[in-house]
C-alpha cells in the first residue's frame, strides 16, 4: 500500500464493502472456500481467482491507476478487506509481490521499473517471493552474506537464502544482497528485481510442520543480474525496505481481524449444527468471548493505524504493536479451536470433518506466526527500544 | 458534527484539576471540578453542560484515573447527562457540584439492598437500579441509609446501602439507563487506562533509575520485554477506546465498547500488578502509589461486571450464528 497522497474522491462508507461482498458471493466457489478443506483449488485456479479479485477492485485498490491499481484509498481499502476477511476466502497466493514487492518498488523504483513490474503483481503475470534471510541472517538479517559483485556486464550473485515462502512457484525475488563484505553490517546492502528463471539459481522446498511445501532453500550460484533491475541506489533499498517493512507489519493482511472474526463464526456454526458438538462448545464460552474481545482489539490496532496513515503520520516502530497483537492472540484462538474440533464425534457429518481439518492447518500454520515477520522477540525489542526509549547503561 | 476543539486539549486541565483536588478537602473537590466544567463536559448546554460528545469525557476521566482523584467523577458525569430529560434541575446541580452523586452499580432495589457505590457514604444522592432496568435517583436519609462496605478502594470507598422504605426520587427511564450504561463501559475504560499508564510510567522510570548488578533494572531484557507487553497493552485500551467512539461501516458500536471496557478492566490489573514487581520491595510499600492504582482499578472491575459481562458475552457468542457465510451449517441446535 502506499501513503502517497491522492485526489480525494467521494467516499461514501459501507458502499465499497457492498460491492465487494456482492463479487466475493458470486466469484468464490466451494474448492475454493477454506471451510471446505476436503476441496482444495489447484495453483493455477487460485491464481486465476486473484487476478479476477484484482479485476474487480478487491486488490490493488490504493496503488496508482498507471500501475495498473484503481486509485482509490485506505478506506476502500480497509472496506474490501473487511469483506474479504469475514468469507472463507483463500489467502493471497502473491501477498509479497502486492504487499512487500510493490510498495517497495512503488517507493524507490525508475519509472519504466513501476510500469513493468507493478501491472504484472496485480495480474497475477509474476508471483513475488522475498529473498532475505539466510542461514546465518535471521533476526540479525544485516548479517546476511549473499554477495552480489559488480561485473562488466551487471551484477554477479552468491550465496544462499533460506525460508523463501512460494520461491518455488514465483517469477521474481526481491532479493537483498550486499555489495561490500559482511563486516559492513548495515552499508552496502542492495535491493533487487531478480527473475527466478535466471541461471544458477537452484531452489529446494522445505516441508513445513503443516505438511505444506512453500518455503524453500534458495541458492545463487555465479547468478547475473542485470544493472537495470537494481531497486533504487546502493543503501537507499534497504532503508526504503526497513521503513516499508514498518509500514506492512502494521497494514499487510489488513483482512485478518475480520478473517480471525470469521474464524470464530466457522467453530461456532459448526458445532451448531450437531448437538453433541454444541455441548461441547458451551464449556469454551469464555475462552470465545476472550477471542472475539482480541479481535475487536485488533480492528481498534488497524483502524488507528489506517487513520494515522490518512492524516499523514508515520507508523515506524509502532508498527511492532499489531503484529505482536495479533500474532500471539491468534496462536491462543488456534490453540483452544482446535482442542474443541479434536473432541467432535467421529460420526458428526461433514460440517464437523470440515471444520476439524480447517481448524488443525489453522493450529499448526499460526506457530509460525510469532517467528515470521519479526520474532516476538524481535518486536518486543523494538518496542522497548524505540517506543519506550528504555536505555541500557546508567 | 464538527468540533473546533479537541479532546486532548482538555487532557492538560483536566491534570491541573485533579493536582489540585488531590490537595484539596473531599467536599472542596465537586466544586473544583464544577469550576473547571469538567463535570459537565459532556452533559447537554441546557443544563449548564458544554454540550460536547463523550470523547472529551474521556481525557478528564483518564486524568482522574492517573490523579488518584478522590470523587466519583464519572458517576456525576453519567448523572447529569441521564437526567438532563427528567430533571434540568437537579441536573444542572450535578454540573455545579451543588449535588453529589454516586451510582449503586450493584443489585437492585428489589434486594433490598444495593452496592458498589463510590463514596456512598459522603454524597446527597444515589442512582439505584431496579430490575425492570429503569433507576431511580434517590436521596440519601434513613430509609437509603449507607454502609461502609468491604472496599479494596481507598480513594473512592465503596458503600452499599440497606433500603427500608418506599423508594422515592426521581425516575430514569429504561432507555436512559441503557445509555448510561453503555456510556460506563466507555468512561471506566477511560479511567483504568489513565490509572494504568500511570503505572507504567512509574515503572518505566523507576526501572532505568534503580541499578543492579552495576547497570539500569532496564537493561535487562526480561524487564525491558515486560515493560514493552505492558506497553501494548495500554496502545491496545487507546486503540479500543477511540473505536468504541466511532461509527464505523458495519461496525457494531455495542460490542466494541463491551470488548473496549473487558479488555481494558483486566489488562489495566495486569500493568499494575507487573509495574509492582518492577518496584520490588518498594512496589510492596504503602507510600508508592501502585497499590492504590490496583486497588482502584481492581474495584472499577469488579463494579463494571466483567466477570458477569464476560460471560453473558460468550453466551452470546455461541447463541447463534450470525455469519451468513457459515448460515448453512448452523441449523441442528
Ligand atoms: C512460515 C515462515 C515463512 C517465512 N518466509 C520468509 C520469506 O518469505 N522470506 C524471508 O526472507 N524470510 C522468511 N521467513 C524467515 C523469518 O523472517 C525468520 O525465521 C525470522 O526472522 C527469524 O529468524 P530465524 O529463523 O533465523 O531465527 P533466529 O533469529 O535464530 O531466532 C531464534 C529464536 O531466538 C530468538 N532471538 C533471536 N535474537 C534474539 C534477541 N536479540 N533477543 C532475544 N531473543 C532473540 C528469536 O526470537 C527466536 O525465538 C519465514 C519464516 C517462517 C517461519
Amino acid at each position: 500500500m502506499t501513503t502517497q497522497e491522492r485526489i480525494e474522491r467521494s467516499y461514501e462508507p459501507g458502499a465499497y464493502a457492498a460491492q465487494a461482498r456482492g463479487w466475493i458471493e458470486t466469484n468464490l466457489t466451494d474448492a475454493l472456500r477454506t471451510d471446505r478443506a476436503t476441496q482444495e483449488a489447484s495453483l493455477a485456479e487460485k491464481i486465476a481467482f486473484e487476478a479476477a479479485q484484482h479485476e474487480a477492485g478487491l486488490v490493488g485498490i490504493t496503488w496508482p491507476v498507471e500501475y495498473g491499481g484503481h486509485g482509490l484509498g485506505l478506506r476502500e481499502h480497509l472496506e474490501a478487506n473487511r469483506e474479504i476477511g469475514l468469507s472463507p476466502m483463500p489467502n493471497a497466493v502473491n501477498s509479497i509481490g502486492k504487499e512487500l514487492a510493490g510498495p517497495i518498488i512503488m517507493t524507490v523504483g525508475r519509472d519504466d521499473q513501476k510500469r513493468d513490474l507493478l501491472p504484472k503483481i496485480l495480474k497475477m503475470e509474476n508471483i513475488w517471493c522475498q529473498g532475505f534471510s539466510e542461514p546465518g541472517a535471521g533476526s540479525d538479517l544485516v548479517a546476511l552474506r549473499t554477495r552480489a559483485e559488480k561485473t562488466a556486464d551487471g551484477w554477479k550473485v552468491n550465496g544462499q537464502k533460506i525460508w523463501t515462502s512460494g520461491a518455488s512457484k514465483s517469477q521474481y525475488c526481491l532479493l537483498l544482497a550486499r555489495t561490500g563484505s559482511a563486516d559492513d553490517r548495515h552499508k552496502g546492502l542492495m535491493l533487487f528485481a531478480v527473475p527466478m528463471e535466471s541461471p544458477g539459481i537452484d531452489v529446494r522446498e522445505i516441508v513445513s510442520i503443516d505438511g505444506a511445501r512453500s518455503f524453500c532453500e534458495v541458492f545463487f550460484n555465479n547468478v547475473m543480474v542485470a544493472e537495470e533491475n537494481m531497486l533504487g541506489a546502493p543503501d537507499e533499498g534497504w532503508a526504503a525496505a526497513s521503513r516499508v517493512l514498518s509500514i506492512e507489519r502494521a497494514t499487510n493482511r489488513m483482512y485478518r481481524s475480520w478473517r480471525f472474526e470469521s474464524e470464530i463464526d466457522h467453530l461456532v456454526a459448526a458445532c451448531r449444527s450437531d448437538n453433541r458438538t454444541y455441548q461441547i462448545l458451551k464449556g469454551y464460552s469464555a475462552e470465545i468471548a476472550q477471542a472475539r474481545i482480541a479481535v475487536e482489539n485488533l480492528k481498534g490496532h488497524v483502524e488507528t493505524m489506517v487513520a494515522d496513515l490518512l492524516n499523514g503520520q508515520q507508523i515506524g516502530p509502532r508498527g511492532s504493536l499489531p503484529k505482536l497483537y495479533w500474532s500471539e492472540a491468534h496462536q491462543r484462538w488456534a490453540q483452544m479451536a482446535y482442542e474443541v474440533t479434536t473432541r467432535f464425534p467421529l460420526d458428526g457429518g461433514q460440517a464437523l470433518t470440515d471444520a476439524r481439518a480447517r481448524f488443525e492447518t489453522i493450529y499448526l500454520a499460526s506457530r509460525a506466526e510469532t517467528i515470521y515477520a519479526g520474532t516476538t522477540e524481535i518486536q518486543l525489542d523494538i518496542i522497548s527500544k524505540r517506543i519506550l526509549n528504555l536505555k541500557k547503561a546508567a | 458534527m464538527d468540533f473546533d476543539l479537541d479532546p486532548k486539549e482538555f487532557e492538560d486541565t483536566a491534570r491541573a484539576v485533579m493536582e489540585a483536588c488531590a490537595e484539596a478537602a473531599p467536599p472542596a473537590r465537586a466544586r473544583l471540578l464544577a469550576e473547571a466544567g469538567l463535570i459537565g463536559v459532556a452533559a447537554p448546554e441546557t443544563i449548564g453542560g458544554l454540550g460536547l460528545p463523550l470523547d472529551f469525557a474521556v481525557p478528564v476521566v483518564a486524568a482522574a484515573g492517573e490523579g488518584l482523584l478522590g470523587f466519583p467523577l464519572m458517576e456525576a458525569m453519567l448523572v447529569a447527562r441521564a437526567l438532563a430529560e427528567f430533571d434540568a434541575a437537579e441536573a444542572e446541580a450535578v454540573i455545579t457540584g451543588e449535588t453529589t452523586v454516586t451510582i449503586a452499580w450493584q443489585g437492585v432495589a428489589e434486594d433490598g439492598v444495593v452496592g458498589a457505590a463510590p463514596m456512598g457514604e459522603t454524597v446527597d444522592r444515589v442512582v439505584i437500579f431496579r430490575a425492570d432496568g429503569s433507576a431511580v435517583l434517590a436521596r440519601i436519609g434513613a430509609t437509603i441509609a449507607p454502609r461502609r462496605g468491604a472496599t479494596l478502594d481507598i480513594e473512592t470507598p465503596e458503600a452499599r446501602f440497606v433500603l427500608t422504605g418506599q423508594l422515592d426520587g426521581i425516575e430514569l427511564s429504561v432507555d436512559a439507563v441503557e445509555t448510561l450504561c453503555s456510556d460506563a463501559m466507555v468512561l471506566r475504560s477511560a479511567f483504568v487506562r489513565g490509572s494504568a499508564e500511570k503505572c507504567l510510567a512509574l515503572a518505566v522510570e523507576y526501572a532505568q533509575d534503580r541499578s543492579q548488578f552495576g547497570k539500569p533494572l532496564s537493561a535487562n531484557q526480561v524487564i525491558r520485554h515486560r515493560l514493552s507487553r505492558d506497553k501494548l497493552a495500554t496502545e491496545t485500551m487507546r486503540n479500543a477506546l477511540a473505536r468504541a467512539l466511532t461509527e464505523v461501516p458495519g461496525g457494531d458500536v455495542h460490542l466494541a465498547r463491551e470488548a473496549c471496557w473487558l479488555a481494558t478492566a483486566r489488562a489495566g490489573i495486569a500493568v499494575a500488578e507487573s509495574a509492582i514487581q518492577v518496584f520490588g520491595g518498594m512496589g510492596f510499600t504503602w507510600e508508592v502509589p501502585l497499590h492504590r492504582h490496583l486497588r482502584q482499578m481492581r474495584t472499577q472491575a469488579q463494579a463494571g461486571g466483567v466477570a458477569e459481562k464476560t460471560e453473558a458475552l460468550g453466551q452470546r457468542l455461541i447463541g447463534a450464528s450470525t455469519n451468513a457465510w457459515y448460515g448453512e451449517i448452523a441449523n441442528v441446535v
